[in-house]
């Protein structure tokens, strides 16, 4: 291949990307920034096992039961943060998961435990809620061409009213059992461990909804739509990209993720109430941010946001193992933020 | 005297690369001085050390024989360097009044913006540069072509000793580069020193004195443009005798392709500054090149968009038919689907997804074809793109890299590789060689009369003239959204066309 001035020589095929490791200071450095929240997360974990207090000569934060504990407790947001991811991927962002999240676990509280719904049913029912809920939030933000922080702003309402108006504004408790008034023992498989104690059921739905949204961002043509809208709207709708399907798909994909974890949430506390899941939308976008998503859309994976939200997750029990006050922890959490969204702009103007 | 500006020795270095080597270059007080070179030869590269871009580089550069140096764009705009870029740096929401004066803007007694003066200074700025356009009119709302003269405007607000302008005309119809060329006849008077970049070949004669030609980060020579023809212009820029530019293809039309008969849009909402179609009647034949020409605003780019589903939305009246079918498309998906490709004029806003790999940009419109059940073949994609990068000769380290980083004329051929995998009968062309060099240019058109050979209809529209009349059968000339006249190109000439496209004879209405 001889460098010429353009149109001179015959074309050359080019070179196939070269996968291999990096080589010298700059590549090492580009490679780190390329998978900052993986390295990040393997900082925090590295720190984590160095803090961690001991009993007996083991460290408490590699226990298994710690570590499958940490899963657990981030399942919630992490699932929220999958559909976030999609929704920031577009160019657009979704603050109305926090109060489907109320919605769905109270909503799935009322129908097992006055309505004597099946778990089935009820599960059901409020996904399809939660779904719909997104895909009209999507077509009211396309249709009318108002931007998705609005319309999820006046959505976050609705749903929360809608919560309390289901519920009567009060917690549903769950009592499990067979008759009227009693929900089926099956729902608390939630709070259930799978082989021999060590795999929390919702850390399980957790990893398995990242899996498959992993697969779909990578392979599926919904996910080339997605990347090409958050990166030129205007330039995808030219390329024949159904904007407009493809926008109503990712917030129903997010309405529906933020129900599930609603559910998850009522099989976690035995009970369902219209004010759960305030502010879990900020979480689950400062786990985004932290997976180095980009909020200017086009940019990011949900492979870098399983990472953000685990990462959350350890701080958060390292921090709790060695007593550091709670309100300290929101301290550290606002400083990782800002940290992971300097590493991200630094790593745009280095391109 | 020493010149207004002279660099010597200019080198900058991009990690290995070597962006510039040693290129020496001077201006003299009055004079335009034209910077030539394909796209990638270092003019960019130049200008942004004169602009004070770079915190390092290696040469020395001396403004009236005093050395300076320039390490930050602050030094040199107070040294008098104006820059006025090809990517336009103008605030889409604000008034025209309002960017010409940013930053600056004229306070009162209370420091608040005094909104009066600062449209009266506007508008006598405006008229200054010999800009007719209202002050208070939003940047959103402007063409690309009426930024340009708003970016000139500016420039020449900041009292600006050497002006440098990127590809000034790139986006003018001839009538706005006239307005433009007596501005800077202006300047020269006053002893302003103008740095040309233009790949317009055929107006630097009438404008620039002294040709300085980079190739490939080198300096080839300084010319007298009085004594220098085209032809060794080009030869010096490309470094080899010139292939000719327009190849002539054998294609021989075929059957009707395309077939427009009084075919009207009308907008549910008008917009100001768009001509939409009105009345056109117009045929486009399997293997034929048909051109667009008309000024800035003349609706050539509102027809190609009407035609690919991407217009106004509004009703369409009259008749257009594709191989005899009704065709309406309401969206690009539908023409797409309908076997229609469209290379829209802003490659950058329009054509690409920037920040996105070369593989992602080319199978974007054709995603569906590579796929099963809504799953992409990795493999399948790739070969694709490998294909298209042999075949249209795009220059590229691999298919990964972002499109970004490629040079305007590789950029445009992968919106043309995007377009042609979904495999069109008929390509809608909005100036497809804007802002693309020489080279890049000659093959574009190869591949174009190797499409029509190849049974493609395409319907071209570009603001160059030799370019239409090199490249197409017929061209139709549209004004106000109408096609005022059609020659074939063997009747046309520059004169003819130019003609038809600024005659003011009022456009009859039909029965409108």
């Amino acid at each position: 291949m001889i460098p010429q001035t353009e149109g001179a020589d015959p074309p050359t095929a080019p070179t196939p990307p070269a996968r291999r490791l990096p080589q010298g200071r700059r590549e090492w450095l580009e490679f780190v920034f390329r998978f900052q929240s993986l390295f990040g997360l393997l900082a925090v974990f590295i720190a984590a096992i160095v803090f961690s207090p001991a009993r007996n000569g083991e460290l408490l934060f590699l226990t298994t039961e710690n570590l499958a504990n940490i899963v657990r407790s981030v399942s919630e947001i992490g699932i929220i943060a999958v559909g976030m991811t999609f929704v920031i991927l577009i160019g657009g962002i979704d603050l109305s998961v926090g109060a489907l999240v109320g919605l769905a676990a109270s909503g799935v509280a009322v129908l097992l435990m006055e309505r004597d719904y099946g778990v089935v049913p009820a599960v059901a029912l409020v996904l399809l809620i939660g779904t719909a809920f997104g895909a009209v939030q999507g077509l009211i933000s396309t249709r009318l061409a108002i931007q998705s922080f609005i319309v999820t702003l006046a959505g976050l309402q609705f749903a929360r009213g809608l919560a309390r108006i289901w519920s009567d504004g009060e917690g549903v408790p769950l009592a499990y059992g067979d008759g009227p008034g009693r929900a089926p023992d099956s729902f608390s498989v939630l709070n259930e461990r799978l082989l021999g104690g060590l795999l929390p059921v919702p850390a399980l739905i957790f990893v398995c909804v990242g899996a498959v949204a992993i697969f779909v961002l990578r392979r599926t043509t919904f996910s080339r739509h997605i990347y090409a809208i958050g990166g030129n709207e205007r330039a995808a709708r030219l390329s024949g990209v159904p904007v407009g399907r493809v926008k109503v798909a990712v917030f129903a994909i997010s309405g529906f993720l933020a129900a599930l974890a609603g559910i998850i949430h009522a099989g976690q506390l035995n009970q369902g109430s219209p004010n759960d899941g305030a502010g879990y939308e900020l979480d689950a976008i400062a786990a985004v941010v932290i997976g180095g998503t980009s909020l200017m859309g086009g940019r990011g994976s949900v492979a870098g946001t399983l990472a953000g939200a685990l990462l959350l997750g350890i701080l958060n029990n390292i921090l709790a193992l060695n007593n550091v006050d709670a309100n300290v922890q929101l301290l550290i959490k606002a400083l990782v933020i800002v940290a992971a969204a300097a590493l991200l702009t630094l790593r745009s103007t280095d391109e | 005297m020493p010149p207004l500006l002279d660099m010597q020795g200019i080198a900058k270095r991009f990690g290995g690369v070597h962006a510039l080597k040693g290129v020496d270059f001077s201006l003299r007080s009055g004079e335009v001085h034209a910077l030539l070179g394909e796209n990638g030869a270092g003019k960019s590269t130049l200008i942004n050390v004169l602009s004070g871009l770079f915190p390092d580089y290696d040469g020395a550069i001396a403004i009236d024989g005093r050395p300076v140096e320039f390490h930050r764009p602050a030094q040199a705009q107070a040294a008098g360097v104006a820059t006025i870029h090809q990517e336009l740096d103008l605030v889409p929401e604000m008034t025209v009044a309002e960017n010409l004066f940013l930053g600056r803007e004229p306070r009162d007694r209370l420091r608040l913006v005094d909104r009066r003066r600062l449209r009266r200074d506007a508008a006598a700025l405006l008229e200054r540069a010999g800009v007719v356009m209202d002050p208070a009119r939003h940047i959103r709302s402007l063409r690309v072509g009426e930024r340009q003269l708003v970016e000139i405007a500016k420039a020449l607000s900041q009292h600006a000793r050497i002006l440098v302008m990127d590809e000034p005309t790139a986006a003018l119809a001839d009538v706005e580069v006239e307005q433009l060329f007596r501005v800077v006849r202006d300047l020269r008077h006053e002893g302003v020193g103008v740095i040309y970049i233009s790949h317009r070949l055929e107006e630097l004669a009438q404008i620039a004195d002294r040709a300085t030609v980079l190739r490939d980060g080198g300096l080839v020579g300084t010319v007298q443009l009085a004594e220098t023809s085209r032809r060794e212009l080009i030869g010096m820029m490309v470094g080899q005798p010139l292939r000719d530019l327009f190849p002539k293809g054998d294609a021989t039309p075929g059957e009707e392709l395309l077939a427009l008969e009084d075919f009207t849009l009308v907008p549910r909402r008008p917009r100001p500054g768009r001509s939409e179609p009105r009345g056109i009647t117009l045929r486009v034949r399997k293997g034929e090149i048909v051109g667009l020409a008309g000024l800035m605003g003349s609706g050539r780019t509102e027809l190609l968009e009407t035609l690919f589903g991407a217009g106004s939305s509004g009703r369409q009246e009259g008749a257009a038919r594709l191989d005899g079918r009704p065709y309406a498309p309401s969206s690009a998906r539908q023409a797409i689907a309908a076997g229609v490709g469209f290379v829209p004029e802003d490659r950058k806003d329009l054509g690409l997804v920037l920040g996105q790999s070369l593989a992602s940009n080319i199978t974007l419109a054709a995603l569906q074809t590579f796929a099963h059940g809504g799953l992409v073949s990795t493999g399948r994609a790739h070969k694709a793109v490998d294909r298209a990068i042999a075949e249209l000769g795009i220059k590229a380290p691999n298919r990964g890299v972002p499109v970004r980083s490629l040079s305007g004329g590789n950029q445009q051929k992968v919106v043309f590789a995007k377009q042609l995998l979904t495999r069109p009968r008929l390509l809608l062309l909005d100036e497809p060689t804007r802002g693309v060099d020489v080279g890049a240019k000659a093959e574009i058109y190869r591949l174009l009369s190797r499409l029509a050979e190849e049974g493609m209809g395409i319907l071209l529209a570009s603001s160059e003239l030799p370019e239409l009349l090199g490249v197409c059968d017929r061209i139709a000339v549209l004004r106000g959204g109408v096609v005022v006249a059609e020659q074939t190109a063997a009747e046309a000439t520059q004169e003819s066309l130019l003609e038809a496209a600024t005659s003011s004879e009022p456009i009859e209405e039909d029965a409108a």
